[in-house]
């Protein structure tokens, strides 16, 4: 059974009078465990279609399937607890956290808004989180604007984990960040994947990161899908005008992690 | 500490510093100093300043110790003006947080009623409460704060606008934060500063109000306040003018040092945001 399903989804801005369909009946679906790589250039509604999934936007028409159930009727508590299966990591680390926060209150809000551990053993939780991640213990009391934006990414990504989601999705999660870490964070969201079932939509302009970590990719032009397909595949020879020119704008398509398999 | 020291080289913060600790060792000191009732006949009517050195700043037309009124009226002063403030501010950073937070319905309420209570002038506003409500010190602090918050509203409310959009408030949702958690505990303490950055002229006004209130008779009548004693001298100003002369300079100076202290934190925090 699919995971996540989205269908005819629609999502319309105006803007000036006209009205401009940033997500143009678009459907997709996710498994648990795979990799689902969106990709397009810039505005072609990849944001847009996370927001939606997350349900921090509302749809204009269109389904959404989370784990069976119709996800866009759950509202209120309901919705707050199902949120605890679908987390989000945001490309701006810094931006992604509250500016007074420190590491640990950051790993502590999931943990206690879902009950996942008592006030006692949620800092021991906080601990074996941040080691899940590759960060030490002792980073906890941090102020979130005093550790690198690495170590911020990771942070993020222990905050996304905390509650056990099966599905994370992640715009631009590594677009931020130096060559070297970007590899490091990938590898940890393959082994996370690997050892937890995680499924990831994948949001990316790079299409070199694209084909090192996701199973499938979906490219978007103008809110609308214009190709999809296993990932090597529509890298390796793509057929639309988009795919081609994402593919020609791409500086190198191999000097990513080695290929996720 | 550096900020400490970045505060005390800029010239008027130190002069408002020092005008400030005065006032609030006189205001801590005056049941100390000046045990017993303040309003008490202490010696000679209209005795003038600097006779008797008992009685330094003279007497009143009843025979009381104009500096120890002066002292009691210190703490009358910053007791109402601070809570007054305070009370503006909270009522404030709240109204305008649930407006820009919940947008909509709510907010238009909430907006509709600020603008109401600002077409009203403030002064007017606590006249018409205390006259209604009767004068008591408390009273008289509410219905400063009932003309003094929609200021700061609307600045919390702006500054909520702006905050809303941001990454980590969504990141609130998507880990499923209350919608009320997600306003107060992490968007209002991000919408503080430049609404805290208001305080100094709100104090500052609620001390001249009050001393305004008290000089209309509208003052808590068990407490010695600076306008009390600036009207109680109007009778004999042709005689007598320090009695109106002293309180007024104490209000004057007091004010003074509010404003210039405030700006002196609003400006070394406001140079240090630059720097980061
Ligand atoms: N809140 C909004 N109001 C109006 N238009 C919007 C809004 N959000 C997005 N849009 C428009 O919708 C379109 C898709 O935007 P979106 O952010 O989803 O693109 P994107 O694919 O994520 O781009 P990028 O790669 O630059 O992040 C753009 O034309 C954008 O201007
Ligand atoms: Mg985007």
């Amino acid at each position: 059974m699919n995971l996540l399903t989205v269908s005819n989804l629609i999502k319309r801005y105006s803007r000036g009078g006209k009205t401009l369909a940033a997500v143009d009946d678009v459907s997709f679906h996710v498994e648990p465990g795979e990799t689902l790589a969106l990709a397009g250039p810039s505005g072609s509604g990849k944001s847009t279609i996370a927001r939606l999934v997350l349900r921090l936007i509302e749809p204009d028409g269109g389904r959404i399937e989370f784990e069976g159930d119709n996800f866009l009727a759950l509202r209120g508590a309901a919705l707050r607890a199902r949120r605890a299966r679908l987390q989000m990591v945001f490309q701006d680390p810094l931006a992604a956290f509250n500016p007074r926060a420190t590491v640990a209150r950051v790993l502590d809000d999931p943990l206690r808004i879902h009950g996942v551990a008592s006030r006692f053993e949620r800092p021991r939780r906080i601990a074996a989180l941040l080691e899940r991640v590759g960060l030490a213990a002792d980073l906890a009391p941090r102020a979130i604007h005093e550790i690198s934006g690495g170590q911020r990414q990771r942070v993020a990504i222990a905050r996304a984990i905390a509650t056990k989601p099966s599905l994370i999705v992640l715009d631009e999660a590594v677009s931020a960040l130096d060559v070297s870490v970007r590899g490091q964070i990938l590898n940890l969201l393959l082994d996370l994947q690997r050892e937890e079932r995680i499924a990831y939509l994948f949001i990316s302009h790079d299409l070199g990161v694209v084909r090192a970590v996701a199973h499938r990719v979906i490219l978007f032009d103008a809110g609308r899908i214009a190709e999809n397909g296993d990932a090597r595949t529509v890298i390796g020879a793509p057929q639309s005008a988009v795919g081609q020119a994402l593919v020609a704008a791409a500086p190198r398509l191999h000097t990513t992690t080695q290929d996720a398999s | 500490m550096r900020r400490l020291r970045r505060f005390l080289r800029t010239p008027e913060a130190v002069a408002g510093t020092i005008l400030l600790t005065v006032l609030f060792a006189m205001a801590l000191s005056a049941s100390l100093l000046f045990p017993g009732d303040p309003q008490a006949i202490a010696g000679p009517a209209l005795l003038p300043p600097f006779q008797d050195w008992s009685l330094p700043l003279g007497t009143d037309r009843l025979g009381r110790d104009v500096l120890a009124e002066l002292f009691h009226g210190a703490r009358t002063s910053l007791a109402v003006g601070l809570a007054a403030a305070a009370a503006a501010l909270v009522i404030g950073a709240v109204v305008g947080t649930l407006a820009g937070f919940a947008g909509g319905l709510v907010d238009e309420v909430l907006m509709r009623i600020t603008d109401a209570f600002q077409t009203v002038p403030g002064f007017l506003l606590a006249l018409a409460f205390v006259s209604v409500v009767g004068p008591s010190l408390g009273v008289v602090v509410v219905a400063i704060a009932l003309g003094t918050w929609t200021g700061p509203a609307r600045i919390a409310r702006a500054e909520v606008l702006s905050i809303r959009e941001r990454d980590y408030v969504a990141g609130a949702r998507v880990i499923g934060m209350r919608p009320l958690e997600i306003a107060f505990r992490e968007v209002l303490p991000n919408a503080l500063p430049p609404v805290l950055a208001m305080s100094s002229v709100i104090v500052a006004a609620a001390i001249l109000t009050e001393a305004a209130l008290s000089f209309l008779g509208l003052g808590d009548p068990n407490r010695v306040t600076w306008g009390g004693m600036i009207a109680e001298g109007r009778a004999v100003l042709r005689t007598a003018p320090f009695l109106s002369i002293v309180p007024g300079i104490a209000l004057v100076l007091t004010v003074l040092g509010v404003y210039l202290a405030g700006e002196g934190i609003v400006e070394t925090t406001a140079v240090r945001r630059g720097l980061s």
